[in-house]
């Protein structure tokens, strides 16, 4: 586990997430992609919920105990889910962070 | 991305509050993934159980398979399953087909488990059910998403579309399901049924195509009692709180 102990910027947090995000669902499919901030999870990278899930791993793996993605992702009701866009997560990350 | 070799196949497992002295584990119905408990219903039991969730062999994560998608090969994998995680006794849910599951599961291993959630099991019986798999194309695909889908209520895009159509062509034209849940039609019929001693938890949908099967089930199995949801046949998705709670009220009550 690459538990991390420095703090990201945006700008790393961002990238970070993009190469998480290309590796759950593919090089071929996030090439067509314009991956943003604004971008949602559901309607514009088209994940699905056990790509979410495997994302969602990813992010524990990554910091460990520091950030309880999980746990913040059940605390939303499904149309929050729907809506939850990239950027999100990063202000999300960066709270936990500070 | 937790995986186990079980019964010589890869299974995607996730595990929540792994300490907890006492464990539920709980399995998917067909089509779906154990991400249909991971961000609501798991989390809600973890706060006092040791969770365990699983995706059913070509489902999800785990590995794809010809064979054995019948209830005797899946409890054979979900008994591998508490075996690798060294599991002596369990409290299981299923949802749907994964409620089929884990009926057969208390009838065949009454030992291994302590409580027995049912939710929105289907009678395997019914023509219908097992119509749907005859009748599938691409545009009964997009139909079933669009209402009876039951990992998220988003319309899907061309790349959901497109992974859902292979797992599907997958399933239904290349392994031998079909084949598997007709041999199952008389599942109920069985007097095993009658004979499950373990109080059960029946789970059903007040506006649900299966709630028949659900009251049928309560007369059938003698510690059973049955609690009805406002929802259809995909509660778990419509009402995880309530859902959440019943199953953990239910499993702590002693």
């Amino acid at each position: 586990m690459d538990t991390i102990t420095t703090k990201l910027s945006k700008e790393e947090i961002f990238n970070l997430m993009k190469k998480f995000i290309t590796e759950v669902i593919g090089e071929e499919f996030v090439e067509e992609m314009d991956i943003t901030p604004e971008s949602s999870f559901t309607k514009d990278l088209e994940m699905d919920s056990i790509e979410i899930v495997s994302f969602s791993e990813k992010i524990k793996a990554h910091f460990g105990d520091q950030i309880d993605f999980t746990g913040w992702l059940s605390s939303m009701d499904l149309d929050q889910l729907i809506n939850l866009n990239l950027g999100m997560i990063i202000s999300y990350i960066e709270e936990c962070q500070s | 991305m937790p995986i186990l070799n079980i019964n010589h196949q890869s299974v995607h497992i996730q595990e929540l509050n792994q300490n907890a002295p006492e464990t539920i584990v709980l399995v998917h119905g067909m089509f779906s993934n154990l991400s249909v408990y991971y961000f609501s219903i798991a989390p809600m039991l973890a706060t006092h159980f040791h969770v365990v969730l699983y995706d059913l062999k070509s489902h999800g994560m785990s590995g794809k398979t010809l064979s054995g998608y019948d209830l005797k090969s899946m409890t054979d994998d979900l008994k591998g399953l508490m075996d690798a995680l060294k599991l002596k006794q369990v409290y299981l849910g299923g949802y749907s087909f994964g409620g089929l599951i884990a009926l057969k599961m208390a009838i065949r291993f009454p030992n291994l488990i302590k409580k027995l959630a049912v939710i929105e099991a289907p009678d395997p019986s019914d023509e219908k059910a097992r119509g749907i798999i005859e009748e599938y194309s691409r545009e009964f695909l997009e139909h079933y998403v669009e209402n009876f889908t039951d990992t998220t209520k988003v319309k899907m895009g061309k790349r959901q579309m497109e992974k859902n159509h292979r797992m599907y062509e997958y399933l239904f034209h290349q392994t031998s399901i079909k084949e598997d849940m007709i041999l199952e039609k008389d599942f109920f019929k069985e007097e095993a049924i009658t004979k499950i001693e373990q109080e059960v938890l029946l789970l059903y949908g007040l506006s649900s195509n299966c709630l028949e099967t659900g009251k049928n089930l309560n007369q059938k199995i003698k510690n059973s009692s049955i609690q009805i949801v406002d929802g259809d046949h995909n509660i778990p998705i419509q009402e995880p709180q309530l859902i959440g709670e019943a199953l953990l009220n239910f499993f702590q009550r002693k």
